[in-house]
């Protein structure tokens, strides 16, 4: 030590370069919802929480698998999966189509552009009243809203992801004289596709929280039915459960998306 | 008069005071929180309110104004508001089993040969034959939500004429209106001064009454929270004694006209400031008139109409099966009504 | 077909880019257009190739293309422009599709380009697969499917490091020698000027007009890299663009 003269102290570098960058830990989340939902049960077995505040866990869960067994399960789920496919899709289709428009055409463009701006933030939920009187009671107009409620979210989407299709691609498309309809199909489309499918993960969402609003009016069965029932009742067991079914619907949604994702986008890096 | 309600109960509590009377025992100018909905059938807090019955019985009551009857239960529940009225309901009855409310008293009874609820028919099932309860088989009933007391009328309605109908949640009284009008229902109950407007209207038909299927009717009763009816003996007594007395000057003007049309034009105005506040009163009066059903006496409770309520929502699996009439109700505070 | 452009002008707005520019590019022959930067290049390979219409003169096109020609006018960009969700043999087939060809034709016609490009093997990759000079090479691919009358080349090594670029030097100039083809090539870089033109252009700075024509008599395959006569014509060439290049770096970016 003596020997070393004050200008050669080797001291190592501070490494400070860490943090910043999400790193997955798949458990955790997991770990979340079981601290949660244990500690809820504690709460409500100890008497700590009130069943007025806070139902068991473990009702919440034997309410679900009577449901279940009643196979009522199914009578509630197939309506609503209906309702969620039939205007989903319906809403989405439109909104791509709309979106593709609009990206297009500028006249178009010029025209629905104000128009979307001006539905969008009108909440859908507050036009059932009027849905129901243009669609009837029935089915139509559960159909209406949701489709309704996708259909601006994925025009805006769609919109913008044509909008961000590398211009020097369809460039290249043009200076080798592929026609209008190739580029379009062949381009365009394609690449707009990261941005469209982000955009039906929001609408899908969207679609999931307008099918409570839907069963509001005239559904005797369904998920939104019966929760709206089971709040009625002050039956919090069974809201509870039917609260469970449609977030297991969100993820459930969201992974096939995530599926299809993989699948169509897997050129992306 | 020309006194603002604060100066005239200070006026009524000092005079009480002052002079030694027989004020309530415990509960001098307790601050309580009554909720009601603006309909005629909670005039009985109106007009306690009003005219002081609140403040004589030693009570410091603030109304507290709802949009439904489900947010005033849960009030009730959480412990907001003190007491209230409002139909028994499975949410309701639900409330009750977790312990968290009791039915204490009633107001709003069906009674034969006074106008009560009405059953309507939208003018195109009318037109197609729906011209009494006897055709309501195969027929669409609207209602607010199952377990609603609407869901108890046309299923007990259903059940007396043997027939088989389907019902549809629509929520909210406005949506059922918006309903039967463009013929999406074909039939539904409600009280009369709804009933009565949509049938002159032409846009739906009357084609029975309520009592006739369920006499005895107790279609509201007061309620509060299990911990006041248990624990807070005196304060519920005195607000029973204020609403009773209430309900005595509404049943007194409105139904047996002791004092003439004056009687009647005096309540009907004192109501407005609660009902229909928004029209003027020359419109809103026949409405309020139209309304005009028995408060009972006393806030004496028809149990035996309680217990098939009961018995209907457990039949229909809308609460559950052991819930009892012990749970529900205390029938310590008013006279019970067995019939 | 040889390729006339007759007193081209110009200009975005009040910005001048080009200037009167008169140039006959022949058939067979890869005419370089060098430049300092900003000059104008690019956006005269846009008006050859019928991108962009100019304000002022004629682009001519002298003589029909050759039978067979698909796409006689045919551009290879800088940034490679392939699709990326489509495998290499996609991206060339993408130009084929609109064409009357048969199935057949078309896989025929990706083999012989693949071939000729040394890609034979990576017909199924996906560009996100590729280097930048393998990106290049399809897309110099894809631009020989459509057997062009003229290749406009738009700074087509300029994305790649400089050991790439020399290999695909040499690919080019190989395939030249096999099947001479017409190019305008742009470029801002004088060593790949002297290797790949038979005639350099050179552009004055803003707005763009011909400085001087300098013609290269030597066979392409002859030439490589550290030639000494290369060498001087490219000090030579830089010795006329120094002074444009230093006033076109100082000023001011307009835009």
């Amino acid at each position: 030590m003596s020997e070393e003269q004050e200008t050669d102290i080797a001291r190592q570098v501070a490494f400070r370069g860490g943090g910043f960058a999400p790193t997955p830990y798949r458990w955790i989340g997991l770990a979340v919802f079981v601290v949660l939902i244990g500690l809820a049960e504690i709460g409500t077995q100890s008497g700590f929480i009130s069943p007025l505040t806070l139902p068991k866990p473990s009702d919440v869960l034997l309410t679900f698998v009577e449901l279940y067994n009643s196979g009522l399960l199914w009578t509630h789920l197939a309506p609503s999966l209906t309702r969620l496919a039939v205007g989903a899709a319906l809403g989405a289709t439109l909104g791509i189509g709309v979106g593709v428009l609009i990206g297009l055409f500028s006249y178009i463009r010029a025209g629905m552009v104000p128009l979307i701006a001006a539905i969008f933030p009108i909440p859908k939920i507050a036009l059932l009243p009027l849905f129901v009187i243009w669609f009837g009671i029935d089915e139509a107009s559960k159909y209406a809203l949701i489709a309704f409620g996708t259909f601006t979210p994925t025009v805006v989407a769609t919109y913008g992801a044509v909008d961000n299709v590398d211009r020097t691609l369809i460039r290249m498309g043009q200076s080798f004289g592929l026609s209008w309809k190739s580029i379009v199909r062949k381009i365009i489309l394609p690449g707009a596709m990261p941005g469209i499918l982000s955009g039906l993960r929001i609408s899908l969402a969207i679609a999931i929280i307008l099918l409570v609003a839907a069963e509001m009016l005239g559904a005797e069965h369904g998920i939104g039915a019966y929760i709206l029932e089971a709040g009625s009742l002050y039956n919090l067991e069974r809201l509870f459960a039917g609260v469970v079914i449609l977030s297991l619907l969100g993820v459930l949604l969201s992974s096939v998306i995530g599926a299809i994702e993989r699948y169509v986008l897997r050129w992306r890096t | 008069m020309t006194m603002n309600r604060r100066e005239a109960i200070t006026l009524i509590g000092g005079a009480a005071a002052a002079a030694g009377l027989a004020t309530p025992a415990l509960s001098q100018n307790r601050k309580i929180t009554v909720g009601a909905l603006r309909f005629t059938s909670h005039s009985g807090s109106f007009i306690a309110f009003e005219r002081g019955h609140f403040a004589d019985a030693g009570l410091d009551v603030e109304l507290k104004f709802f949009q439904a009857a489900q947010p005033m239960a849960i009030a009730i529940a959480s412990g907001s508001i003190d007491y209230a009225v409002t139909a028994v309901s499975g949410g309701l009855i639900s409330l009750a089993q977790k312990g968290a409310v009791k039915v204490i008293g009633g107001a709003l009874s069906e009674e034969p040969g006074i106008d009560g609820q009405k059953i309507l028919a939208s003018d195109a099932a009318f037109k197609a034959g729906l011209t009494s309860p006897k055709k309501l088989d195969g027929k669409i009933f609207g209602m607010s939500t199952a377990g609603s007391s609407f869901h108890y009328m046309g299923s007990k309605v259903a059940a007396a004429e043997g027939a088989a109908m389907k019902f549809k949640p629509l929520q909210k009284v406005g949506a059922i209106i918006g309903a039967l009008k463009s013929g999406q229902i074909d039939a539904w109950s409600i009280v009369p001064h709804i009933a009565k407007p949509l049938a002159k209207s032409g846009a739906a038909h009357i084609i029975g009454n309520v009592s006739d299927y369920l006499p005895n009717y107790q279609i509201t009763t007061v309620f509060t929270s299990a911990n006041n009816a248990a624990e807070q003996k005196a304060m519920t007594g005195d607000f029973l004694t204020g609403f009773s007395k209430g309900v005595a000057d509404y049943n007194a003007a409105m139904i047996a006209r002791s004092a003439g049309q004056d009687g009647v034009d005096e309540m009907v105005r004192l109501i407005h400031k609660y009902v229909y506040a928004d029209r003027p009163l020359e419109k809103a009066a026949p409405s309020i008139i139209n309304g005009t059903m028995r408060l009972n006496e006393g806030a004496a409770l028809n149990v035996a109409s309680i217990e098939d309520q009961l018995k209907w929502f457990q039949s229909e699996a809308l609460v559950d099966a052991d819930v009892t009439m012990d749970r529900l109700v205390d029938t310590s505070y008013v006279k019970t009504i067995r019939a | 077909m040889d390729i006339r452009l007759s007193g081209i002008s110009h200009s975005y707005g009040d910005f001048e880019v080009l200037r009167n520019i008169s140039l006959d590019i022949p058939s067979g022959k890869i005419v370089c257009i060098v430049g300092p930067t900003g000059c104008g290049k690019s956006t005269l390979l846009r008006l050859i190739g019928g991108l962009e219409a100019p304000n002022k003169g004629n682009v001519l096109q002298l003589g029909v293309p050759a039978e067979d020609c698909l796409n006689p006018l045919t551009y290879v960009f800088q940034d490679f422009a392939l699709l990326p969700w489509r495998t290499v043999a996609g991206n060339i087939s993408l130009v084929l599709e609109d064409h009357d060809l048969s199935r057949a034709d078309i896989r025929k016609s990706i083999a012989d380009v693949l071939a000729r490009t040394k890609l034979s093997d990576f017909a199924r990759a996906l560009p996100k697969q590729l280097s930048g000079g393998m990106k290049q090479r399809v897309a110099i691919a894809r631009a020989l499917a459509v057997k062009p009358a003229v290749m406009l080349m738009d700074e087509p090594l300029s994305a790649l490091d400089s050991q790439t670029r020399e290999l695909l030097m040499d690919d080019l100039v190989a395939l030249w020698t096999r099947q001479p083809f017409s190019a305008v090539y742009v470029t801002h870089n004088l060593d790949e000027a002297v290797r790949m033109g038979h005639m350099i252009v050179i552009l004055s700075r803003c707005p763009g007009q011909i400085r001087e024509i300098v013609h290269l008599e030597k066979p392409l395959d002859e030439r490589s890299y550290g030639d000494s006569d290369l060498q001087f014509r490219q000090k030579y060439l830089w010795n006329l663009m120094r002074d444009e290049a230093q006033a076109a770096d100082a000023e001011l970016i307009n835009v």
